[in-house]
């Protein structure tokens, strides 16, 4: 490789900085730019929900320091928003208005919440988070609340309620179990978790769905579909994510839920490849595309694309690993079987 | 209430509106009761175009320099903003447009340069002036609405400031302005996410005098002409114009005279004239009319004659960088000249001793019917601070000559000698007042008279006249501990701001740093000086030229080794230079 090539990787997750560490071990000429939305630096999104209670500061979300990009001389472009690929010109257009050439990328966006279609209307009044930024104000928001209802759609849900029982907080749970993301849970799931939120003293909602949101004051009041009344200062919607891929529509590479590419991270477009939460990936035997999510699998991932970039052959296998665990419940993840 | 200290720069391009956006931004942070000190950058104004800076540090604390490292960023430009990235600080803000009206090349636009750690608020600036006023002149306002959304400001308030500053202009203009700053503000509240943690609500305590915005050359304009200044010549110059054009409009409205002469030598001579007609004259210039102007400061003090020269010291030598700042004409102000040239030479430290020193010049000028020498530097000039309503010249300032009493009048002896080497002056026209006087040296009567007696006793009343001043001029300034000095700073002009700061942050730290700096820097108040001297293990001379020339000139005063902290980059010194400087000293 030489030292014209441009290496983007648009996201700054584990996924892209993993690619980054794998090209710049292999290739010490080339640059290397991370572009990615986020300010703030490479940080822990699962330790998110104990930022948002109070219960660790800023410092320990982060994994990797601005100074190690510097050393390795790889540029760190934060808070940019890639608008727009043309794979044929290899030209990103940027929210802030800038083009940017490069010779190879890969995509490494990861997802970001989702909503159910049936509580968009409510939409105001439901708070989310996937992101650093989200959690900023929330924490504060969170450290004033008394009465907190969460709207619980995805595996997170637990764990973060269980983070603001730690911190105090009256905590109601409804159970959207018919749209649970991204797995279906068993009855016998659904047990054992209720059983274990209500020995946690949480008030749990479990057959029940949203009927209407009212908003008095700073004050909101869910009615549910079996005549609940439930009174909230914040109301915490967590329902699994949707990969980032909007801002590819259009621009021809193939895309489905997520960016499609081969079992080798390929996209239709030879230098270009995706990684992580945002990449749909064909598996030869199954003959069908897969989707991952988690942290582990977006580093392998992260790596395999940079490895392929480079020239190499490696095929991505649908992991084995069991990447999330709810109080003695593991569920593998690697398949997302629901949107 | 938590202290507040915050540096804001809008960058842009000549025509922007860059430089009336600071200082409505100043006006209205002034009146929230913030201490401000402000420093615009111009294009060279030699040239006309391109980049403009208002950068402006606000502060709940009393403030001395206008801060290395800027907070908050306001990118007009992407272009020209760029560089400005270089002291944003790690965490700094960069607010830009967001919608230009076409792409950015790759690295051309401010954002793609931001360092991580740093924030960026993107605000569609030329949309949404188009939208308030049909065109985008009023970028600059909607990016100050942005401003007040994001930092938590009275948008009210603001808007008044708006309206005041355009009150003069056509309802129009003031609509546009005040349109496109309404539509930033909504656009930010409802569009951005706050991330930093910045915010600068309201400043300190409501102060009962009155304050003023002003800046170095307008404080020595407006001193000038309440020391009832007659006649201004001069000849255009950077930094010093501004203090010509203002004179050119207040001048006349006080019966006075401003005069553009053909060059600095006729200027000087203009106000040798009117000096000698008993008008208080002055005249300003930098280094390279200073210059020119050598061989009439000498004419001033052998024939006697009172004049105010300012000189605003830009970059040297020769004609050197116009627009950058230095301290390097001292030599010339103390030493300039042929022959012995006793004069005194004022260092304004602030904008509020430009207008103090410029008083005293007068004052002094006047009554010991000599050269003033004011030395101002390009920071100086425009570095603009809300001040307390100047206390304006007493009744004795105003009218210092010592005219010649009845008695002397009988035999007038012009040159008469006196204990304090003043002889009293008669203005042309008093009867029997009448004399003689030219550059050549003279006897008592004015007559022209060569013999080296009277060389050594003119002379020696040239200099008496300095030395008997001493005790009518202001003490030196001496701030921090009085004692068992770590080290003490001697200061003088605009760098004595950073030793002040640096000086309270030392303190802070537990060391003993105490600065002396005089508003007069020539004749030397030796007693104040070896006293400081003497309570301090170690002397640090910061100042802005490459030679060390104030370090120089006061070793001979006070024999012993100086630390010097010489800089000429251009720009003012900063407390961090002074601070790491004094670390260094006590570390060693
Ligand atoms: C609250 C929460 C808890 C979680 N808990 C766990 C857990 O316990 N265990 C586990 O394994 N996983 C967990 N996850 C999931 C895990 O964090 C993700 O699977 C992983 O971060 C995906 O990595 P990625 O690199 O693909 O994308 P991400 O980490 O999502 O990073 C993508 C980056 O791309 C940026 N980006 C997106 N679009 C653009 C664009 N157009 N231009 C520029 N930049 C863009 C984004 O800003 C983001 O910074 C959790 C996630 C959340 C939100």
């Amino acid at each position: 490789m030489s030292a014209k090539d441009h290496f983007i990787i648009i996201g700054n997750g584990p996924a892209g900085n993993n690619a980054a560490e794998v090209l710049r071990e292999n290739d010490k000429k080339a640059r290397i730019s991370i572009i990615s939305t986020e300010s703030f630096s490479f940080y822990y999104r699962h330790r998110l929900k104990d930022f948002i209670s109070g219960r660790i500061p800023a410092e320990d979300l982060v994994v990797k320091h601005y100074s190690e990009y510097k050393d390795k001389n790889i540029r760190l472009r934060l808070g940019q928003f890639v608008e727009k690929i043309d794979p044929e010109k290899k030209i990103l257009y940027l929210k802030h208005m800038e083009k940017i050439n490069y010779t190879k990328l890969i995509i490494a966006t990861g997802g970001s919440p989702r909503i159910l279609p049936s509580l968009t209307i409510f939409q105001d009044y439901l708070t989310m988070f996937s992101t650093y930024s989200d959690t900023v104000g929330l924490r504060h928001r969170i450290e004033k609340a008394k009465e907190i209802v969460v709207l619980g759609g995805d595996l997170t849900s637990f764990s973060f309620v269980k983070s603001l029982v730690k911190a105090c907080k009256k905590v109601s749970f409804l159970l959207f179990n018919d749209a649970f993301w991204p797995i279906s849970l068993t009855s016998e799931m659904i047990l054992k978790i209720e059983e274990n939120l209500k020995s946690h003293n949480v008030a749990t909602f479990f057959n029940d769905s949203v009927e209407m949101i009212k908003k008095s004051k700073s004050k909101y009041t869910i009615e549910t579909k079996q005549n609940n009344k439930i009174k909230s200062d914040i109301i915490i919607s967590l329902m699994g994510m949707i990969p980032n891929i909007r801002f590819i529509l259009g621009s021809s590479i193939d895309t489905d839920r997520g960016v499609l590419v081969d079992a080798y991270l390929r996209t239709n477009f030879k230098d270009i490849y995706a990684a992580g939460d945002c990449a749909q990936i064909y598996n030869p035997i199954l003959k069908n595309y897969w989707v991952s999510i988690g942290w582990m699998n977006a580093e392998e991932q992260g790596k395999i694309a940079a490895l392929n970039l480079l020239g190499d052959s490696k095929i991505i296998e649908p992991p084995k690993e069991e990447i999330f665990e709810y109080e003695g419940i593991k569920v593998n993840t690697s398949w997302w079987k629901k949107f | 209430m938590s202290n507040t200290d915050i540096v804001l720069e809008i960058c842009g391009s000549a025509g922007e509106g860059t430089i009336s956006s600071g200082e409505i931004f100043n006006r209205y942070i002034s009146s929230i009761d913030f201490e401000i000190m402000s420093f615009d950058t111009y294009p060279s104004e030699i040239r006309g175009f391109g980049k403009c800076v208002a950068h402006s540090r606000f502060s709940t604390q009393k403030i001395f320099t206008p801060g290395k490292y800027t907070d908050i960023l306001i990118a007009l430009n992407d272009a020209h903003s760029i560089s400005q990235l270089g002291h944003l600080k790690d965490t700094g803000v960069v607010i830009y447009d967001s919608k230009p009206p076409k792409y950015h090349e790759e690295d051309k636009s401010i954002v793609g340069w931001m360092e991580p750690g740093m924030i960026s608020y993107g605000i569609p600036f030329n949309d949404l002036a188009q939208k308030a006023a049909g065109n985008s002149r009023g970028r600059n306002m909607v990016a100050l609405g942005a401003v007040c959304a994001l930092f938590g400001v009275d948008h009210e308030e603001f808007k008044n400031t708006i309206i005041q500053r355009y009150a003069k202009k056509k309802q129009i203009v003031i609509d546009n302005n005040v349109n496109s700053f309404v539509e930033g503000y909504n656009w930010a509240n409802d569009n951005l996410t706050k991330i930093d943690s910045i915010s600068f609500k309201k400043g300190k305590n409501k102060n009962e005098k009155e304050s003023i915005i002003i800046n170095g050359n307008q404080a020595v304009a407006k001193a000038a002409i309440d020391s009832e200044l007659h006649l201004y010549a001069g000849y255009p110059i950077t930094p010093a114009t501004k203090i010509m054009e203002i004179l050119s409009h207040e001048l006349p409205k006080k019966n006075g005279i401003m005069l553009q002469t053909e060059d600095e030598i006729s200027a000087i001579g203009n106000v040798l004239g009117a000096g000698f007609a008993g008008k208080r004259s002055m005249t300003a210039t930098s280094g390279p009319g200073f210059a020119l102007m050598t061989e009439f400061m000498g004419l001033s003090v052998m024939a006697q004659i009172p004049a105010v020269i300012v000189n605003s010291q830009r970059g040297g030598p020769s004609t050197g960088l116009p627009t950058k700042t230095e301290q390097s004409d001292f030599n010339a102000a103390v030493n300039g000249g042929t022959g012995d040239l006793p004069r005194f030479v004022i260092a304004p430290a602030s904008v509020e001793e430009c207008y103090d020193g410029t008083t005293l010049a007068f004052y002094l000028a006047e009554k010991y019917q000599t050269l003033v020498v004011i030395l101002l530097d390009f920071f100086l000039s425009n570095s603009i601070r809300n001040i307390d309503e100047p206390t304006p010249p007493t009744e004795k300032m105003l009218n210092s000559n010592i005219a010649p009493n009845e008695k002397e009048l009988k035999d007038y002896v012009r040159f008469k000698e006196t204990k304090t080497g003043v002889s009293p002056r008669s203005i042309p026209g008093t009867p029997n007042g009448m004399y003689t006087t030219t550059g050549l040296e003279n006897n008592e009567r004015g007559k022209p008279q060569y013999d080296g007696k009277l060389h050594t006793k003119m002379s020696d009343m040239r200099y008496r006249k300095l030395n008997s001043a001493l005790n009518d001029v202001p003490k030196p300034k001496w701030t921090g501990p009085k004692k068992d000095i770590d080290v003490g700073i001697l200061s003088w002009g605009s760098s004595a701001g950073a030793a002040y700061e640096a000086a309270t942050i030392a303190n802070k730290n537990g060391h003993r740093v105490a600065v002396l700096s005089s508003l007069v820097v020539f004749p030397v108040n030796e007693v104040d000086l070896t006293k400081f001297c003497n309570e301090s293990k170690q002397i640090l001379i910061p100042e802005l030229n490459y030679s060390g020339q104030y370090a120089n000139f006061i070793a001979s005063y006070i024999n012993r080794p100086v630390e010097r902290l010489n800089m000429v980059s251009g720009l003012p010194m900063a407390s961090e230079d002074v601070l790491s400087k004094i670390d260094e000293m006590i570390a060693s």
